[in-house]
């Protein structure tokens, strides 16, 4: 069966201003227990790139600029 | 391969990075030295402490709290005094995590430093240490003109448990400020002697509902004594229940028989938590005379009430 | 992104711990500092910075047992009672007996206990008998304070490994295999001792709101753990003994009543009355809420306006900051105030936990497995609610004695086939060009467990998850496709989850009566049945099935005498479910 890609809104948001994974900065993504967050290759900033989000929000508390946002997942906000 | 194992951190190239790098580059660096483990990073850290940028000022103040020990407390005590708030704030943070005796010796001048956040953050780090050169300056501190000072003084000076501090606690509870009575209440304690029982019990009238709660949760740890019960019994008509709540605790933990009747009434508060605490009361103090007051609780609408009332009944029949 | 590497390495070690979250971090440390010039490898699927249950911190013990407040006897008869009696005592009042000294330790690597203002441990009583329950108002920093441990002791942490198998030979454990979650690598490690934390199956059920990761434990928490020691020929322990806890509704975030309760909140039905009569968080007290929920008083709320608002707001500075602080979010989504209303509380999905539970890994007071050189701590372990000081004493254990172990014994030869095998089961998915995606076969099968295993347990219905199981079963072997590396990971964690939900299964047809309340409630079999059923159910893979087989309880070292169980019995009531 061929494979299709299902959009979904992902809770977590990153402020590419704040965001300083361009110049190292990996904190977010290491300390994701479900490992959804990514660096972006063409941006260098990180952003949620699985929506498998436990909105714990260590991401958020570790982030060293205070870039990382954790929404409620819609489903159920 | 990837990497198996994690990293262990390289100082010499995190000093160069910090030497060399942009802003961005060199918090990353901090970062690196929070999680090394390596007591040598806060030399690090604290040169760090003079970078042009708050930002990394700021992330150094956070890094510094993964560290403790008296070159710890000495860049921190710095990072305190910085101009940039969110430095000081970080810092004070992590000056409270300090747990080593010897790093209060930087902190203690700052409890008279001429900025109240600084008098403050001092004392709040300082409590955890007990260290009992801190007693003198946070005594002092108990007379500061600034309110938060004087709650973080009041936390120190407890921690102490110092017999001859009793005298500027006991002051302490008629303070101004709520929030310093409150704490002093139960930082008394530790002693039963005469004046502190006067002063626990004179903070059941206060004007301050959480300051009548903590007198009558202090008070059901002092010994029975006549007036500790008067007074108790009286704080059954406080006009909050969660006052007359712990003062119920207390008149059951103490057995205090002259409350019976008052408790009783209770029984049909419409506040189920304080009907409860009632009934637990009625069996501490364990006078069969209130057994037709408890019967009717068998069927209150409340488990843990019918509970209770269960377990009392028990005991005053048995 | 993520691309598949075609890579094998293998490395060697005295003790192997498998999970970073609680008791793993503890366990490697112990066994470092017990001999510090073995090698120790601490293995985590996640980064063991932030892994785990407490990732973000947790809000107090709950079973702290400090002297003055509880002796080590009175709460291993708690822990007996609220497992209806079924409980090897040993590992219980061995924990009970060391924990304290566990707080003292964590205390001084800087984990923050509420103290009262003379700076004591200000323990809170929240049972009806014991006093058991210490606050941890700053509890947010636990992990960090645990990492920073592990760094001093300059331990070998090896992040973003999921381990798959373990390696058995000899008669003895040989090691464990593990594949990158970003590169599809493996890796095998070669142990002479191997100590699983590896956490909850917490990914078993489907939480009501439908968003797969919304569940009670940590999402990363599939049951791993539990599906290798099964795979290995351990036995694991009651596994009928679901985990349920009561939920914010739609929200993951705990009931709180050892957060909330010692403040004077409480658990209210619709006519904001208390229902529970049941002291001990346990199945009973699960029923009971249960019921409340089907019933015309329900459903069931979190009750905290009738506190002064000062008090909610130092209830709320706890709960908001600690353990889940998305939860201030949640509740401003919803125009909910703690202070105004009461809030809609729920039913969590069901899981393996013997932290909340009894459901484990069957282990002695030594932590030691019935593998010979396997161990296992903290939520996937026997020991009955255990929480996180559990964890953290249990793996405290665990460490200690594997580090002893391991000086005893060379490496253990294996069947190098077992690699070659597994290797292939691994990257199976990631061959095929068109199959069915990972999260498609984890949602299925937790649907199914929602369906079928929820209690009450019905026979028939258990039948019928069996076959549709299986079917899933051949789904996932024959067609399950992953694209990537994490996606690999997703699909190896779908397959834990398939074991979990057939051995969920199997060990509730098995045990044929009721017991823990809602936990194991079957309709066919409504009663206790102390004649036949006084005994726990060891499962296993015998000859590559799924047995299971009773196991006498071993003789109580703290007696406990009919009255005082009766005592208990008196507390409560109405033991049936409203089916």
């Amino acid at each position: 069966m061929p494979l299709a890609n299902t959009s979904t809104s992902v809770p977590v948001i990153v402020d590419n201003e704040k965001c300083i994974a361009d110049k190292g900065c990996t904190v977010c993504v290491d300390v994701c227990p479900l490992d959804v967050l990514r660096i972006s290759e063409q941006t260098g900033k990180a952003y949620m790139a699985y929506d498998e989000c436990w909105y714990c929000m260590p991401c958020a508390a570790d982030c060293p600029t205070g870039a990382v946002t954790v929404n409620i997942p819609y489903l159920l906000k | 391969m990837v990497d198996l194992f994690e990293r262990y951190t390289d100082l010499d190239d995190v000093a160069q990075r910090l030497a060399e790098g942009d802003a961005g580059e060199r918090r990353v660096a901090i970062l690196e030295l929070a999680d090394s483990g390596d007591p040598g990073a806060v030399r690090l850290l604290a040169a760090a402490m003079a970078d042009p940028d708050a930002g990394v000022r700021r992330q150094a103040a956070v890094a510094l709290g993964e560290f403790d020990g008296l070159e710890a407390a000495s860049a921190l005590a710095i990072a305190l005094l910085d101009v940039d708030s969110g430095v000081a704030a970080a810092a004070a943070d992590s000056a409270a995590e300090l747990k080593d005796v010897d790093a209060a010796a930087p902190l203690l001048p700052l409890v008279s430093h001429e900025r109240p956040f600084v008098r403050a953050s001092a004392l709040r780090a300082l409590r955890e240490l007990r260290n009992e050169a801190s007693l003198k300056p946070a005594l002092a501190a108990l007379a500061d003109k600034d309110p938060d000072v004087r709650v973080e003084a009041v936390g120190t000076v407890g921690y102490l448990k110092d017999r001859t501090s009793l005298a500027a606690l006991i002051a302490a509870a008629a303070d101004a400020e709520p929030r310093v009575r409150r704490a002093s209440v139960g930082a008394l304690t530790f002693v039963r002697d005469e004046a502190v029982v006067a002063t626990v019990l004179q903070r059941l009238s206060d004007a301050d509902w959480s300051v009548r709660e903590a007198a009558a949760e202090a008070a059901s740890f002092l010994s029975e004594q006549p007036a500790v019960g008067a007074a108790l019994i009286a704080a059954l008509d406080d006009e909050y229940w969660q006052v007359r709540l712990k003062a119920t605790r207390g008149l059951g933990r103490l057995k205090v028989r002259a409350s019976l009747r008052k408790i009783a009434s209770q029984l049909d508060h419409a506040e189920a938590n304080l009907r409860k605490e009632s009934a637990t009361a009625l069996g501490e103090i364990g006078d069969a005379s209130v057994v037709p007051f408890l019967e009717p609780a068998l069927n209150d609408p409340d488990p843990d009430v019918r509970k209770t009332a269960r377990w009392a009944l028990s005991r005053l029949t048995e | 992104m993520d691309d598949i590497l075609d890579n094998q390495t293998e490395v060697s070690c005295d003790v192997l711990v498998i999970g970073g979250g609680t008791a793993g971090p503890m366990a490697a440390l112990k066994a470092k500092l017990a001999n510090p010039k073995s090698t120790v490898i601490l293995l985590e699927k996640a980064n063991v910075k932030r892994s785990g249950a407490i990732s973000m911190g947790m809000d107090g013990l709950n079973n702290a047992v400090v002297p003055g407040y509880a002796t080590p006897e009175q709460y291993t008869k708690e822990i007996t009672i609220a497992n209806d009696g079924i409980v090897d005592q040993k590992p219980v009042l061995k924990y009970a007996q060391t924990c304290y000294s566990i707080i003292e330790e964590l205390d001084s690597y800087g984990i923050r206990f509420q103290k009262t203002a003379n700076g004591d441990f200000a323990v809170k009583k929240v049972h009806h008998i014991g006093t058991y329950v210490l606050p941890m108002p700053n509890g947010e920093t636990v992990k960090k304070a645990l990492y920073r441990q592990l760094r001093r002791a300059r331990l070998l942490i090896s992040n973003r490994f999921m381990a798959t198998r373990l390696l058995v030979g000899d008669g003895r454990i040989a090691g464990a295999i593990a594949v990158n979650t970003r590169s599809g690598e493996l890796l095998v490690v070669r142990a002479k001792a191997v100590v699983l934390c590896m956490g909850a199956a917490g990914r078993l059920g489907l939480p009501t709101s439908g968003y797969m990761f919304g569940t009670y434990e940590n999402a990363a928490n599939s049951g791993d753990g539990y599906a290798m020691a099964y795979h290995a020929g351990a036995a694991l322990a009651n596994l009928e003994c679901f985990q349920i806890n009561p939920l914010i509704k739609d929200y993951n975030g705990p009931a709180c009543a050892y957060v909330a309760g010692p403040f004077g909140a409480y658990t209210a039905n619709n006519k904001g009355q208390r229902f529970i009569e049941c002291d001990y968080w346990s199945g009973q007290m699960m029923l009971e809420f249960y019921n409340e929920l089907q019933s015309g008083n329900g459903p069931v709320f979190l009750k905290l306006d009738h506190l002064h608002a000062d008090t909610v707001g130092e209830i709320e500075d706890i709960l908001h900051r600690v353990e889940r602080p998305s939860r201030s979010a949640f509740h401003a989504g919803r125009h909910t105030d703690y202070r105004r209303q009461m809030i809609e509380m729920h039913i969590s999905e069901i899981g393996f936990c013997s932290g909340h539970s009894a459901s484990g890994v069957f282990v002695d007071e030594y932590a030691r497995t019935t593998i010979p050189g396997l161990y296992a701590a903290g939520d996937m372990a026997s020991v009955p609610h255990n929480y996180m000081l559990g964890a953290f004493t249990n793996g405290s254990v665990a460490g200690k004695d594997a580090a002893e172990f391991a000086s005893g014994y060379e490496l253990a030869a294996f069947d190098r086939g077992d690699v070659e095998r597994e290797r292939e089961r691994v990257l199976a998915p990631t061959r095929r060009d068109d199959g069915i995606p990972p999260n498609q076969i984890e949602y299925k099968t937790r649907r199914l467990v929602n369906d079928y295993l929820q209690p009450p347990k019905v026979a028939r219905k258990y039948e019928l998850a069996q076959q549709r199981f299986a079917e899933v079963r051949e789904d996932m072997e024959r067609t399950m496709i992953a694209r990537n590396a994490h996606e690999l990971l997703r699909a190896l964690e779908a397959s834990s989850i398939l074991d979990c939900a057939d051995m969920a299964a199997h060990a509730s047809l098995y045990r044929a009566e009721s017991r823990w309340g809602l936990y194991h409630l079957r309709t066919d079999f409504p009663e206790k049945n102390d004649n036949d059923w006084f005994c726990h159910t060891l499962l296993s893979k015998r000859a590559g099935r799924m047995t299971s087989e009773k196991r006498a309880i071993a003789p109580y070292v703290v007696p406990i005498a009919d009255d005082e169980k009766k005592l208990y019995d008196k507390q409560r009531v109405g033991a049936r479910a409203a089916v």
